[in-house]
């Protein structure tokens, strides 16, 4: 049995704030304190040290075709960032690869790690490709994983929708489709919107019918929002909303958690959806209106996806939005995909300017985002990896929120305009410790329904972080002191000391397989893959790569 | 659902609707026999595995530079290879890295817009073959221009670019428009069709042997399209700085969506060099011929070559694998050669090693992604064999070599 001593706990699953209490591990859980006869194996004093359980990234591209594309489309990038391998002896051995935008997948393991993350979560999984994604994230070290199956703009479920399925027959197919794809949640991208692409449409709104199915993405997000609350996933339906970094979004976007009809809806990125068109440069902040209706609708979650500035990659599933984009395209070079009536993926390098107005102003939204919305259980800290910028830079972000001082002074760098035309410096909040300890474990682990992660209570898994105490927030968060996974030492300053797997995570819903005899007919008649070679099945998922799978029973509620 | 249906591993469409009363295209059938058992040879003479192993691992031990190629083999097989490539201190390349980099460098230095076989199948109505009658993929018209889509059936156009000669008429037969065109010409083609999509004037006489109105004609057909679809096969693409005719169809296809869809589709994939690519890009962020050095991954598209590495004395061994097809065997070299092979593979010069090997989905279960990258499907195992699979063989080497070093 290990103590950890001494500890000022951050542990907001339990209320505790900022408590000095002794942690115990054994077997890899986090246990009640022990009788005087149980004999302590080891110790660690950390007195003066901010302990906190390992953070959960629950929206961040680490793994599946479009971060392969990413990859394979940026040489340049990651000369500038070779990674060399490392053998730790009886730690284990660390890949070679690379870092920076697109990461390889064991850099990208280990960096997670060595910022005190302990599980991160794949959004954007087609289940097309699911097969793929998996084995993608089955070489991703250190940390627990899952995945968000996409749906919204595959023909299966359109063809439904557009019919007037019943909602338990859609809710089957979710539930299907979540099994097959061995997947988390459920996320929709531009609902409908990547396959009106491929009908030649080129931009859709919330309430514009779909070119061919004549469905309107309010009804897609309507039954998908219906079908996962049915299903009883802990995750609300993980919404990409429709526009996408176009000025004036903020209507839809508030359109769009309307389309839930006060079922819980999460929506990711907001950031690029918080838009006005105010000012001569028709771009403006809407971030006060978008945190307000966060603020007064408590079904709504979302993250934020803030930008920082540097080169990084954009991917995403949304081609409609990415073709739009790719005029600013940096370096100019870019990949649209239709993918097997599924669903599509866009891959455009950007590099963010704050001399740039747009760039510096979707800086200042960000943060805006971040400070106005009160309830830091319903904001999540990303920045949409690599889509806002690589997610190694998180303690830089969490340095802006805790420290005025150095927000304000980044502030006055950014382009002259977009400061003044932002209400950022007037905000004066500063997150602490306890709301950092919210928004990056306690409440990913309650949206996602991980009972035993994001908390430091007995029974939890040992997935602990210690972090010295220091006032240059970025520093402290970039470098942690030690990293316990599931119980075991994986990181001492900053630095990987022992390589371990991470398990995957997926639920489990109660469906009526009879929804696999129209799938597999349509398969047979359509596709050029069979439907059973589609699903993955238990036993593949450590074939893939992963330590374990670990099931979350879901309990279907009736429509 | 019981699933009686395997997947074939032969190509790169990976068909996945195979039985025992639909044993696929003759190819399918042809390399879906193979033995068993082989024999393992070490400098000639027949030697049990563990020997071969050995062997391999003294040869790799005494290279300071190894390359690691042919890599036909599933993604676990991959995942090895790259292991053992890493703690050699080796390049890695595929066995179809000439066609592979026509691609891969025209795509890392512009991207491009690019579909799926089941998209090909439901919505394509004009399907441009560049330079291929697609036969190196035998049932691709079976597959995926079957006439049933979901959006109603679709009557396609297809139309071939190449040299008329390698297109046997039952071929043309079905297919509306054959243009005969010198492959070399096909980027030449490409151009003159964006200068007059941008509406320029191409300069009086002939375009890649096509006269204007010609040119036109096509232009016409392409803007016409409800979803296109150019599909080239890179492999065929045997002229010097092929790159830039495959760089020239993506950017006319790019140009194509201005206004309506198009979407390029590389065939290729065979041999499992897809899987090879995809893994390797993960792992190190290159899509192969990647070095593994001690800073970390070093990547050269064009000197990282099997052949010219081999020729310039870039390396001093090769471990080549090739469990897919027999006929893949190394090139001729004077380094020390390692084969992990299958078992019916034959040599007119021995390898210094020989090791027989399981063929992927035929003798044991795994991975292999179709030639679009995007859907991995899994192999079955549908007889039972004695031997190693590649990943197998590659652990032992890999245990032996860290054996000998403790």
């Amino acid at each position: 049995m290990l103590r950890l001593k001494n500890g000022r706990l951050y542990d907001p699953a339990r209320g505790v704030d900022g408590l000095v209490q002794d942690l115990y591990v054994d077997a890899g859980r986090v246990v009640p304190a022990p009788g005087p006869e149980v004999r302590i194996d080891a110790e660690l004093d950390l007195a003066g040290k901010v302990v906190m359980a390992g953070a959960i990234d629950l929206h961040t591209h680490i793994g599946g075709g479009k971060m392969n594309i990413a990859r394979a489309l940026l040489p340049e990038d990651h000369r500038g960032d070779r990674v060399p391998a490392s053998d730790l002896g009886a730690g284990g051995f660390m890949h070679a690869g690379c870092g920076h935008a697109a990461p390889s997948t064991w850099t990208t393991g280990y960096r997670y790690a060595e910022m005190g993350y302990t599980a991160c979560f794949e959004p954007a999984m087609l289940p097309a490709n699911a097969r793929h994604a998996h084995l993608e994230m089955g070489d991703i070290p250190m940390v627990d994983k899952g995945a968000y199956a996409m749906l919204g703009s595959d023909d299966f479920f359109l063809r439904l929708l557009a019919a007037g399925a019943d909602p338990r027959l859609i809710a089957d197919y979710v539930g299907w489709t979540l099994d097959a794809s061995q997947a988390m949640a459920i996320k929709v991208v531009n609902p409908g919107g990547i396959s009106a692409f491929k009908f030649n449409t080129r931009a859709l709104a919330l309430d514009e019918a779909h070119p061919y199915y004549g469905v309107t993405p309010r009804q897609v997000i309507g039954a998908l929002a219906r079908a996962v609350h049915d299903l009883g996933l802990a995750h609300p339906l993980h919404v990409h909303a429709s526009n996408l970094g176009v000025p004036g979004n903020a209507d839809t976007t508030l359109a769009t958690m309307a389309a839930a009809e006060g079922l819980p809806i999460h929506l990711t990125h907001i950031q690029f959806h918080s838009y006005g068109t105010e000012g001569e440069r028709r771009f403006s902040s809407e971030a006060e209106r978008i945190a307000d209706a966060i603020n007064r609708q408590g079904n709504v979650s979302a993250d934020v996806g803030q930008i920082l500035f540097g080169q990084t990659v954009t991917a995403s599933g949304d081609t409609m939005g990415q073709h739009r984009n790719h005029r600013h395209a940096s370096p100019d070079k870019w990949v649209v995909m239709d993918i097997e009536c599924d669903a599509g993926c866009g891959v455009v390098p950007f590099r963010y300017k704050d001399k740039n107005f747009v760039n510096a102003l979707q800086w200042a939204i960000g943060l805006e985002l971040f400070l106005r919305v009160t309830d830091p259980w319903r904001i999540f800290l990303t920045t949409d990896h690599p889509n806002g910028a690589p997610f190694t830079s998180y303690p830089h972000l969490i340095r802006l929120l805790m420290d005025r001082d150095f927000r304000n002074a980044k502030l006055d760098e950014i382009h002259p305009e977009a400061a003044a035309h932002s209400q950022l410096r007037g905000l004066t909040r500063e997150y602490s410790l306890y709301e950092i300890a919210v928004m990056t474990r306690a409440a990913p682990a309650r949206s996602l329904g991980l009972a035993e992660r994001g908390h430091l209570g007995p029974g939890a898994a040992a997935d602990i972080v210690v972090y010295r105490d220091d006032a240059d927030r970025e520093a402290m968060f970039g470098k942690p002191e030690y990293v316990f996974k599931d119980g075991e030492l994986v990181v001492r300053d900053g630095r990987v000391v022992k390589v371990v797997n991470g398990a995957l995570h997926a639920v489990k819903p109660e469906y009526d397989k009879g929804i696999e005899r129209p799938l597999n007919d349509y398969f047979d008649r359509y596709m050029t893959v069979k439907m059973a070679h589609l699903k993955i099945a238990d036993d593949e998922v450590c074939a893939c790569g992963a330590s374990k799978l670990v099931p979350h029973a879901c309990t279907r509620h009736s429509s | 659902m019981s699933d009686t249906h395997y997947c074939c591993p032969f190509c790169g469409l990976v068909c996945d609707d195979l039985s025992v009363d639909l044993p696929g295209c003759p190819r399918a059938v042809q390399l879906s026999t193979a033995p068993a058992l082989g024999v393992a040879r070490s400098n000639g003479s027949e030697v049990d595995t563990a020997a071969a192993v050995a062997a391999a691992a003294a040869i790799l031990r005494g290279a300071r530079r190894p390359l690691v190629a042919g890599l036909a083999c599933d993604v676990t097989g991959h995942r090895a290879a790259l292991d053992l490539a890493e703690r050699t201190g080796a390049v890695v390349d595929h066995m179809n890295g000439a066609g592979q980099f026509r691609n891969w460098l025209a795509f890392q230095d512009g991207g491009w817009m690019s579909t799926t076989l089941s998209e090909v199948r439901n919505r394509a109505d004009v399907v441009v073959l560049a330079g291929t009658d697609a036969t190196a993929f035998p049932r691709f018209f079976e597959r995926c221009l079957a006439p049933e889509s979901q959006f109603g059936e679709l009557s396609r156009r297809v139309i071939v670019l190449g040299d008329s000669h390698s297109f046997p008429p039952e071929r043309l037969a079905g297919t509306a428009l054959a243009i005969p065109i010198a492959k070399e010409r096909l980027g030449e083609l490409c151009a003159a069709l964006r200068a007059r999509l941008a509406g320029r004037l191409v300069a009086a006489g002939t375009v890649a042997g096509m006269a204007p109105e010609q040119l036109d004609a096509l232009l016409a057909t392409l803007r016409a399209a409800r979803y296109g679809v150019l599909a080239w096969n890179a492999a065929e693409l045997d002229f010097p700085d092929a790159d830039l005719a495959v760089r020239a169809m993506a950017d006319l296809v790019t140009d194509l969506n201005r206004v309506g869809r198009w979407a390029v589709l590389p065939l290729g994939g065979s041999d499992g060099d897809t899987s090879a690519a995809q893994v390797c890009t993960w792992r190190t962020g290159y899509p192969l011929r990647v070095g593994f050095e001690a800073g970390g991954p070093h990547y050269e598209p064009l000197s990282h070559e099997t052949g010219r590495l081999l020729a310039m004395g870039g390396v001093d061994a090769l471990l080549w694998i090739s469990a897919l097809d027999p006929e893949r065997r190394p090139p001729e070299t004077d380094c020390p050669v390692i084969v992990l092979g299958r078992p019916d593979m034959t040599f007119e010069r021995p390898p210094a090693v020989f090791i027989p090997v399981a063929v992927p989905g035929l003798h044991h279960a795994g991975f292999l992604h179709r030639m679009d990258g995007v859907v991995a499907l899994p192999l079955s195992a549908r007889t039972a064999t004695g031997l190693p699979a590649v990943a197998q063989a590659l652990a032992a080497i890999a245990k032996e070599l860290s054996r000998a070093q403790a």
